[in-house]
């Protein structure tokens, strides 16, 4: 066995990295976000406020971006949902053969770089790409559809991304649920389509909760995509963050914005550890 | 009657089969147009061609930034599976007291939001000098790997008996060496999935890495993201190409050689 001493000494290389350049730096936004900025000169010297924070609640531009940045979430999440579920049912309970290429079907396009993907979706999403020229050339549609730098660009684009997340939580689940249960369900005089909704999908439950908050956390943090597929005007919070930083240099607001966001993904998160809490404690 | 009754019907194999393809057609798209003669794309495309490869290829920029990237990922991966490995180690042996807020602390970097990360890290390294750094960026690779190396490691641990390094210890092997030649061999599978991940991670981030890099060291991703802010040209394709292969290749070897799919 290993003493006290030793264990320190294995787990103090980490601690000190993560402390140094991810606690410390993390804690050091706190002060900048209670700082006043002016435009320009910087912080306003020896001045403390919570300006920063009220504005972000009662500025209406603040407030749209965060209810724009909240209906995402909900979207991609509801759309990965329904899309994700037949796809992991079929990679859970589907012939043997299929699963593992199926997974790694899956798996490939969450490998491969963010950047790519959506650059991919411009490709085809663009006034003059392949979903609008297809369109045009058939007829059906004389005008290209607006379908960047917009709500439609952003779901498509980030539906894609955090797809492959929900599958494989589904997939776990769904294996979970012990298929005697199914079966007797099924023997007892079950429609195909009882079954599912009386059986599986209850038994999947706890799958399809942590799937969700998972890809929920996700669109709500995620920059990359809504800036390539929103371009420099269409903003969620995270690219307002961003340009918050990076153009405007009110690192002050920036801040402010960056707890906001970080206390909506811990509270989303922190809430379904609950939930589950409660469900286990019901079993 | 039973046996059909919980296997996905024909509708269900259908939609899970679109839904397949639409996970792959982005793919397929950025392939398409890396290797079209027009500048934008069109289905089919209207020539064949190789020049958009030459020009990546023989660009100083891209070249500099694929090396950096590969520099970061091959480091960052390197660094955070020995400190991710050891502190797992400590964490497992219950050595140290409050092993699971220790493990949430570790695991933070996954649950902040990367933007929030980006920014915390610009403002701290703007102020200690580090901004621009190699050191800088492969600090912050190890931060945002590190929870998938962690967490390879502890899951593999846990299903290794303890008592087989005792009895390596018993039979007269050091502290180190039982964990080498015992436990190391059995939790490997587990940490080359791990440390894929982990490379994964830093060779596709974005939004921590663009707060941090200097004005002329950037990596492949970054570069591609700030050039399609300038318009489309199908040299991002072609790089993007690049990068497909190279992830699927990646992708192939580590199920042939781990069974990778085990771990997803």
């Amino acid at each position: 066995m290993i003493s006290r001493r030793q264990g320190l000494l294995l787990i103090a290389p980490l601690g000190l990295v993560l402390a140094g350049f991810f606690l410390v730096p993390a804690l050091m936004l706190l002060p900048t976000s209670l700082r006043e900025y002016s435009p320009g000169t910087g912080f306003v010297p020896n001045v403390w406020t919570v300006e920063n924070y009220l504005r972000i609640i009662t500025d209406d531009y603040y407030r749209e971006v965060i209810w724009r940045t909240l209906g995402l979430g909900l979207f991609v999440t509801l759309a990965c949902l329904v899309m994700g579920y037949p796809l992991a049912y079929l990679i859970a309970r589907g012939p043997v053969r299929w699963q593992v290429p199926l997974i790694l079907l899956v798996v490939f396009p969450m490998l491969l770089n963010l950047v790519v993907r959506s650059f991919g979706w411009i490709a085809l999403l663009a006034n003059r790409g392949l979903v609008n020229n297809l369109l045009v050339d058939l007829g059906i549609i004389s005008t290209p559809l607006k379908l960047m730098f917009n709500l439609t660009g952003l779901m498509i684009g980030l539906t894609h991304i955090y797809l492959p997340f929900m599958v494989l939580m589904l997939v776990g689940a769904i294996r979970n649920v012990p298929r005697d249960v199914e079966a007797a369900a099924a023997t007892l005089g079950s429609s195909r389509l009882h079954v599912f909704t009386a059986v599986t999908l209850p038994l999947s439950a706890p799958g399809i909760l942590a799937g969700s908050i998972l890809v929920f956390v996700l669109t709500i943090s995620a920059l990359v995509t809504p800036r390539m597929l929103g371009g420099p005007t269409y903003k969620v919070m995270a690219t307002l963050i961003y340009d918050e930083f990076m153009q405007l240099l009110d690192w002050s607001s920036g801040s402010a914005l960056s707890f906001t966001l970080s206390a909506m993904a811990i509270g989303v998160i922190w809430l379904s550890s609950r939930i589950t809490r409660r469900w286990a404690g019901m079993a | 009657m039973s046996e059909t009754e919980t296997h996905p019907g024909r509708t269900t194999t259908i939609v899970a089969w679109l839904v397949v393809i639409f996970l792959q057609v982005p793919v397929l798209v950025v392939m398409l147009a890396a290797f079209s003669t027009t500048s934008y794309l069109t289905i089919p495309p209207q020539g064949w061609t190789l020049q958009w490869f030459g020009k990546v290829l023989s660009d100083p920029g891209y070249l500099s930034a694929i090396r950096m990237s590969l520099i970061l990922a091959f480091g960052s991966t390197i660094l955070s599976l020995l400190l991710g490995t050891a502190a797992a180690y400590a964490i497992h042996r219950k050595t140290v007291p409050g092993a699971e807020a220790i493990t949430a602390f570790l695991m933070a970097p996954l649950v902040l939001p990367s933007v929030v990360i980006g920014v915390a890290m610009l403002q701290f390294y703007s102020l200690t000098g580090l901004r621009g750094s190699l050191f800088g960026l492969m600090m912050a690779h190890v931060v945002i790997t590190v929870p998938y190396t962690v967490r390879a490691a502890l899951t593999g641990l846990a299903g290794v008996d303890i008592a087989l390094e005792e009895a390596a210890r018993v039979l007269g092997a050091s502290g180190f060496e039982a964990f080498r030649l015992v436990t190391l061999p059995l939790i490997k599978p587990g940490l080359v999935a791990g440390a894929l991940f982990a490379f994964i991670t830093s060779l596709d981030n974005v939004p921590v890495t663009i707060f941090l890099v200097g004005a002329n060291q950037t990596t492949l991703p970054v570069m591609i993201f700030s050039s399609v802010e300038m318009g489309i040209d199908p040299s991002v394709a072609a790089v993007s190409t690049l990068l497909i292969v190279a992830t699927g290749i990646i992708l192939v070897l580590a199920e042939r050689r781990a069974g990778f799919h085990r771990f997803v």
